[in-house]
């Protein structure tokens, strides 16, 4: 899982939603702690399109 | 570490932390608000529409400081384009400035006494004998420990607080709207009606709304539940075609399935979208939580009082908060759900029929009629009616 820092507005809607609760909104950035098991529910949710699964995908 | 000593804690200062903190002081409470950003009300994550009962429960007045516009009725869009116009009752109301209002609104606490500290971020509640007292902060490098009988989590969708003591305030991609909005420049619409529209591949899941703020400017936005295309890519398709341009985008979760479980533990009581206290059908929370804050914030004087923190005490923020606004917003997360089942076309024909009856008085002999046309509806409507 990847969050593109350009494009995210850190609204915290990925947050909500962490099944592992390993996101965490710190000043005007989404930090990624360990645990992350790639489940990509914070992708459905980004308001944006900021977060990708990391594999190079558009 | 600096320490700090207060009856409350209030964590997040939006409409929530400012209303729980401001019936707090009102009630005598020692209260210290913190707010993660520099500046309390923005960034904006909100659609700004509001009911009268918003002004009612924060015994304050709709002043044209902070409303831009008075709500008179809405204009609704089915997916086929009909178009249904509702007047007066449900849909009357404001639409708020709300970087001004949640200003105003802290600055009204902190003259009934709250302190207020910004950029300041709540890292760990601070746990003693199994029970919340207090939590551990960060402002400016600094950690800062902040004792205190009672915390008050209003720390929007994105809570660690609650989750933190143990409580379950996850959302998933079905309980949470994603929405993004542009205020607009230039949006040719009447500024005393709302306008809603709905449709699968306008906004799968959720709907595009037109807010006038007087001026021909629009708060334009899209909430969806949806893998298809996101928010922001739904909100470029609507308004590729109106002609005017944004000053602002925002963006956020809205939770549309009715509040959370359980919202108190032992020292701790939750508040607002972290609590999931927003009407499911419309998405709208301002004037659920203002409700239910302030509850919380006399609850809290109470419990301030009588000495007694405990969840065992605290619940009764939860009875009252369910007595007062359950009722509501469980009848509001069952439209959620009808809403949810229903394709482009049930919503066409359902619209259709809907436009044809008085509201307030539909007749039995209708309702047989359309169900007979349509069956398909027998069951739904048999929730609805």
């Amino acid at each position: 899982m990847k969050i593109s820092e350009e494009q995210c507005g850190y609204c915290g809607a990925c947050i909500a939603v962490c099944p592992q609760n390993v996101l965490e909104l710190s000043g005007m950035k989404i930090i990624t702690h360990s645990g992350c098991e790639n489940c990509m529910l914070c992708r459905v949710v980004c308001p944006v399109g900021a977060i990708n699964n990391g594999k190079n995908e558009v | 570490m600096e320490k700090m000593r207060y009856d409350v804690v209030v964590v997040g200062g939006r409409v929530g932390g400012s209303t729980a903190s401001l019936f707090a002081s009102k009630n005598g409470l020692d209260v210290l608000m913190v707010e993660k950003n520099q500046e309390i009300g923005t960034p904006v994550q909100c659609a700004e529409a509001t009911s009268s009962s918003t002004f009612k429960t924060l015994e304050m007045k709709p002043s044209p400081k902070y409303v831009c516009t008075e709500i008179k009725g809405a204009d609704v869009y089915s997916p086929d384009g009909n178009h249904g116009h509702l007047e007066g009752g449900y849909a009357e109301g404001f639409i708020l400035e709300r970087k001004v209002f949640d200003k105003q609104l802290a600055i009204e606490s902190a003259k009934a006494g709250t302190d207020i500290m910004v950029k300041t971020t709540v890292k760990n509640p601070i746990h003693k004998n199994g029970k919340i007292s207090g939590v551990v902060a960060e402002h400016m490098g600094h950690a800062i420990e902040i004792e205190a009988d009672l915390v008050v989590a209003a720390d929007g969708i994105e809570s660690q607080v609650a989750k933190m003591a143990g409580l379950n305030t996850h959302q998933t991609p079905k309980s949470l709207c994603s929405c993004a909005q542009y205020e607009m420049v230039g949006v040719e619409c009447d500024p005393n009606y709302l306008q809603f529209y709905f449709g699968e591949k306008i906004a799968p899941g959720g709907y595009v709304w037109i807010f006038p703020k007087g001026d021909n400017i629009a708060n334009v936005g899209v909430g969806v539940r949806s893998d298809t295309g996101t928010a922001y890519s739904f909100l470029k398709k609507f308004t590729a075609n109106l002609n005017a341009t944004p000053v602002e985008l925002n963006m956020g979760g809205v939770p549309v399935y009715g509040p959370v479980d359980k919202t108190y533990a032992d020292g701790l009581m939750v508040v607002g979208d972290a609590a999931g206290q927003v009407e499911p059908f419309t998405g709208g929370g301002i004037h659920v939580t203002a409700h239910c804050a302030r509850i919380a914030g006399e609850v809290a004087a109470e419990a301030i009082e009588k000495g007694n923190t405990s969840g065992n005490f605290l619940k009764k923020y939860e009875k009252l908060w369910k007595k007062e606004v359950g009722q509501d917003l469980k009848q509001s997360l069952k439209y959620r759900k009808i809403m949810d089942r229903l394709s482009d076309e049930e919503m066409n024909i359902l619209a259709k029929f809907l436009k044809e009856q008085d509201l307030e008085s539909i007749s039995k002999m209708s309702v047989l009629g359309f169900v007979r046309d349509y069956p398909q509806f027998l069951k739904l409507l048999k929730e609805i009616l």
